[in-house]
């Protein structure tokens, strides 16, 4: 380190300052917008240096316009944040004050103050610059406020659910008085359950015809991948489902058929079936884990035909992916009765499965009291309505619980519901009519959403009716307090939900989320395959 | 000084700064004892270069050198420290650093004055971030002074901790600009002729269109260091430029993916991965290069780019955190953080390398006139006298828009129990009467300590014997002999 000698002048020419603070950029600057505060109780980046008051120590002055706030809420961290005042007296106004910070009077007496380190600046090191001093702060940069009639259409979603959980609530409790037959309860549900899956089928197909032949010059690489993946899970769904009990079969063997299928038997088909099942299909491989718990409970043993029959259907089927394009509609039409049949097969399955269980779960929890029984399936219950699967089943990787742990609350809590019943045909019945509602109802309703609004507001309706009626008889008895009951609930939960809505939207001003340039970057990536 | 933080573990930013900022600030004449925790084998009382005095302090370190918060345990110790040699500023390093918070807290029972500097960053959103600056907020609500790396970084901590902004001072790292010389550095002193340029173009050594360019990466390789973005860009950047050669220097959780991406690429012999490396081989790794890439996704100061451009390397960065207020613009090329900006970045500075327009040789110098530990210690030591007094009120923080003020007595923050806990109520609903319920404990362990252990007691540790340093040095020049002058402060008479 050799000391330069001091006459010389400095070999370097010292570096010139750049200007890299946007809000500097250029000589001459418009004038600095008068910032608006959005909200006179929240802490804006303005708070910091514009007031001109230091609330804690003197009181504000007379001229203190616009955003004298309480010194109740926010007073510590605002006073806090606040700087002295700018100028001694209260005599300046705010304005005023301001102009005294314009850099056109300041660069007079001393040059401008740079955000920069590596210029000496002939400021103190504390020296805070008002113009540029949290410039880059943005308060709720990515905030979509939310408008008040589509919360309240979406909020119907929940609505749905909630009621139908009452009804199977109330049956029960129906059941348990021997109010309700049993066999009637879970007649009624069948029925319903068998016009809800015709109507599912038929709306399934159309769609798959449609999506068949408008994209039959689709790229073949991507029905391939779609149908490989899906015969993949395919096979675990049906191997699951086959242990279980009773319906979903219906429509996981479907499900998983299809997509065996649609990887087995024509590129067309599985191309138009992933898509059309793109909704329900993340939703099927979850219910079927949902079941996989009670398949424990379960004969074990009911050992799928279809474990062994699919990889034969598949060997026999897809010699290569190839013969694709060639699909006849006679194919077209018998995959379509195949799978029907394998889905009432899968049905009677269940059925006799549950059929066998039910003497089983009469007596699970014979040891255990009642009350435990009423509290454990209470918060089973409601395990159920919080971690359901709201979403539209879109981004399916976007929801964080899992839909299995909603579905296994609802089925566990049924199964100890059941076991507190007085016979075997009680119990069938129940647990039959709990797989109904928690297990295929959902499917439904979110296709119908997804189908037609009207339909779905009708659905809505009619659940909220019913569940309100259910609630009345079960409270009081009569069908007077089943119509007062329907009315009211209807009324009780329009309200609830408006009023919801309405909280919602007016807690949104609390929102305030502060971003900056000390926030981590979010890397910009482009995605490799290679 | 006190902080978790500190050698024998490797050296990061703020170890360094802290011994740095200590060994000038004793050649200025004062006192400095450094409080740290125990590291593996090392428990108890070191003595460092130039008398500089540390303490290991016997307590449990749980996560990443990081010590338990206990919030009192220490107490009793520090209080005797503090005694013994006679401390009369309490400086804490880092905010994640228990020690420094605790600390800064009994400083404050006991009446001594505080300072505080922050050297990270931090969001607002997650929980983790929602709980640091709950718990810096307790400890700057009360502190002195609070000093940040840059400007960034003061705003941020302004905003987290609810600070007067003119109690916040910006005082940038440095670089030992000794250590990171270039390859072929000769001082300019010895063939420069004074107002006479000499001849340039002899100077710098060229770099013709197919020499190979070296492009040095040194850094953790941690998700928040950007180690994605280096993953994606290397192979495109080595696809559209030939002769261009990376050395990486560095080890961490990605290193397995960078491995993988060498692999798939098969760029092993375009690329060279050296682990990581201490500190003092900083310099041996950068000058094998011409360019240095620094795709960090956040960053308060950047120590490392400063190190790179004292080393006479051409940095691409990231423009991130405080990382563009630290470098002249000729002597960087900013980036998004963005796979594609950081390739076509890099591009530019090859581009600008190889038409030799950037006179990389003039960068050490330069580096050498911006950053000196001589200067952070100059400065922070105007922070001790003003928040000590020896500077008025209105020098310290006045003058602010051109005009005097009046000092307020917020700023002057009084050591009375009262008015510290109306500070610390003012923290929260529920934090503030926390806050105010520990503050209220620490006093009463206070009062006990000192009936229990009164100072009188307590030996006074003799000072190191200070050396006469009567060379002609420039930046040796302040004698120190007859100052009384104490810790990482000043006490003037």
């Amino acid at each position: 380190m050799a000391p330069l000698p001091p006459p010389s002048p400095p070999p370097i020419p010292p570096p010139v300052p750049v200007e890299t603070h946007p809000n500097r950029a250029g000589g001459l600057k418009p004038p600095v917008q008068p910032r608006l505060l959005p909200d006179p109780t929240r802490l804006a980046p303005e708070d910091a240096y514009y007031a001109p008051s230091v609330p804690r120590t003197r009181p504000p002055p007379i001229n203190y316009d616009g955003n004298v706030r309480p010194f109740s809420a926010t007073r510590a961290a605002v006073a806090a944040l606040r700087p002295p005042p700018a100028v001694p007296g209260a005599e300046l106004s705010q304005k005023e004050a301001r102009k005294h910070t314009r850099p056109s009077s300041r660069r007079r007496r001393k040059g401008a103050w740079k955000k920069l380190l590596w210029v000496k600046q002939s400021y103190p090191d504390n020296y805070t610059d008002t113009e540029t001093f949290l410039d880059h702060l943005q308060r709720n940069p990515r905030v979509r406020p939310y408008d008040f009639w589509p919360l309240v259409a979406d909020s119907t979603i929940i609505v749905q659910h909630v009621s139908s959980v009452a009804i199977f609530v109330c049956c029960f409790v129906g059941i348990v008085q021997e109010r309700l037959s049993p066999v009637s309860v879970v007649g009624w549900g069948s029925v319903g359950t068998a016009m809800g899956w015709i109507l599912w089928d038929s709306w399934v197909w159309k769609k798959e015809a449609e999506e068949a032949s408008n994209t039959v010059q689709a790229q073949p690489v991507e029905g391939a991948f779609e149908g490989d993946d899906g015969s993949s899970s395919g096979s675990t769904t049906s191997s699951v489902n086959n242990q279980v009990n009773g319906e979903p079969r219906i429509i996981s063997q479907k499900d998983s058929q299809k997509e065996s299928r649609s990887q087995s038997q024509s590129r067309i088909h599985g191309l138009g079936l992933s898509i059309s099942t793109n909704v329900s299909d993340p939703q099927f491989r979850r219910r079927s884990t949902g079941f996989s718990a009670d398949s424990a409970i379960g004969g074990p043993d009911l050992a799928s035909p279809w474990t062994a029959t699919t990889p034969t259907a598949n060997g026999a089927l897809s010699p290569t992916g190839q013969f694709a394009f060639e699909t006849t509609e006679s194919q077209f039409l018998s995959s379509r009765n195949w799978q029907r049949l394998a889905t009432v097969k899968s049905a009677f399955l269940i059925y006799f499965a549950l059929l066998g269980l039910s003497p089983i779960l009469k007596s699970l929890t014979k040891s255990t009291a009642s009350d435990s029984i009423w509290a454990l399936s209470c918060w089973l219950l409601i395990m159920n309505i919080f971690s359901f699967d709201y979403g539209s089943g879109e981004g399916a990787g976007a929801t964080k619980f899992p839909a299995s742990l909603s579905t296994n609350a609802a089925v566990m809590a049924s199964t100890v519901l059941a076991s507190r019943l007085p016979s075997t045909t009680h119990v069938f019945s129940l647990m039959l009519f709990s797989i109904e509602v928690f297990g295929l109802f959902p499917i439904f309703r979110r296709q119908l959403r997804h189908i037609s609004w009207t339909g779905h507001m009708c659905l809505t309706l009619a659940l909220v009716m019913t569940a309100g009626g259910a609630v009345g008889m079960t409270l009081r008895g009569g069908w007077a307090a089943a119509i007062l009951g329907s009315f009211l609930g209807s009324l009780l939960t329009a309200f609830v939900m408006g009023g919801c809505s309405w909280w919602l939207i007016s807690l949104q001003k609390y929102k305030n989320v502060v971003t900056g340039p000390w926030d981590p970057a979010r890397p910009v990536l482009r995605r490799h395959w290679d | 000084m006190i902080s978790d933080y500190f050698f024998p573990q490797p050296a990061g930013g703020v170890e360094s700064h802290i011994y740095q900022l200590s060994t000038k600030l004793i050649d200025r004449g004062h006192k400095v004892i450094i409080i740290t925790h125990q590291y593996e084998g090392r428990t108890g009382v070191r003595y460092l270069t130039n008398g500089l005095k540390v303490y290991h302090v016997p307590f449990f370190v749980i996560y990443r050198e990081t010590t338990m918060p206990t919030v009192f345990s220490f107490f009793p110790i520090f209080r005797n420290i503090v005694i013994r040699e006679q401390i009369q500023i309490v400086h804490g390093h880092a905010s994640l650093s228990s020690f420094c918070i605790e600390g800064i807290l009994h400083a404050r029972t006991m009446g001594l004055r505080t300072v505080f500097t922050d050297h990270s960053l931090f969001g607002f959103a997650d929980a983790a971030s929602i709980l640091t600056n709950k718990l810096l907020k307790f400890c700057l609500s009360d502190v002195d002074h609070v000093i940040c790396v840059s400007h960034t970084c003061k705003e941020n901590t302004v905003l987290r901790a609810s600070l007067d902004p003119l109690m916040v001072s910006v005082i940038p790292n440095a670089v030992v600009a000794e250590n990171f010389q270039p390859l072929s550095y000769t001082p300019h002193s010895n063939y420069r002729v004074p107002g006479v340029p000499p001849d340039r173009r002899a100077v710098p050594p060229q770099i013709g269109p197919d020499d190979t360019i070296t492009i040095v990466v040194i850094s953790r390789l941690f998700y928040n260091k950007g180690t994605d973005l280096l993953i994606a860009a290397i192979p495109r950047i080595l696809a559209s430029h030939r002769n261009v050669r990376f050395v990486i220097a560095g080890s961490g959780p990605k290193a397995i993916d960078l491995e993988q991406m060498l692999e798939r690429n098969v760029l092993q012999d375009k690329v060279e991965m050296l682990g990581s490396v201490r500190h003092e081989e900083v310099r041996d790794v950068m000058v094998r290069g011409q360019i240095y890439l620094h795709p960090s996704l956040t960053e308060a100061f950047g120590t490392v780019i400063v190190e790179a451009a004292s080393c006479g390397l051409y940095v691409v960065c990231t423009r991130v955190g405080g990382i563009p207020e630290v470098l002249p613009q000729h002597m960087t090329t900013f980036a998004k953080p963005e796979e594609d900006d950081i390739v076509i970045a890099t591009g530019k500075a090859i581009a600008a390398l190889r038409s030799n327009k950037v006179r990389t040789d003039r960068f050490h110098d330069q580096v050498k006139m911006m950053y000196s530990w001589t200067d952070v210690a100059e400065r922070t030591e105007r922070v001790y006298k003003g928040i000590c007094g020896d500077i008025s009120q209105e020098e310290f923080y006045g003058r602010y828009y051109g005009q005097a003020w009046k000092a307020s007595e917020d700023r002057v923050r009084s050591f009375a129990l009262i008015d510290r806990l109306k500070r610390y109520y003012g923290c929260g609903v529920w934090a503030g009467k926390l806050f105010c319920l520990c503050v209220v404990i620490d006093y009463l362990i206070y009062v006990v300590l000192e009936m229990w252990f009164p100072r009188a007691k307590i030996d006074i540790a003799r000072s190191w014997p200070k050396k006469l340093h009567s060379s002609g040095d420039k930046r040796f020049s302040i004698s120190s002999r007859g100052h009384d002058r104490q810790n990482s402060g000043s006490s003037h008479h």
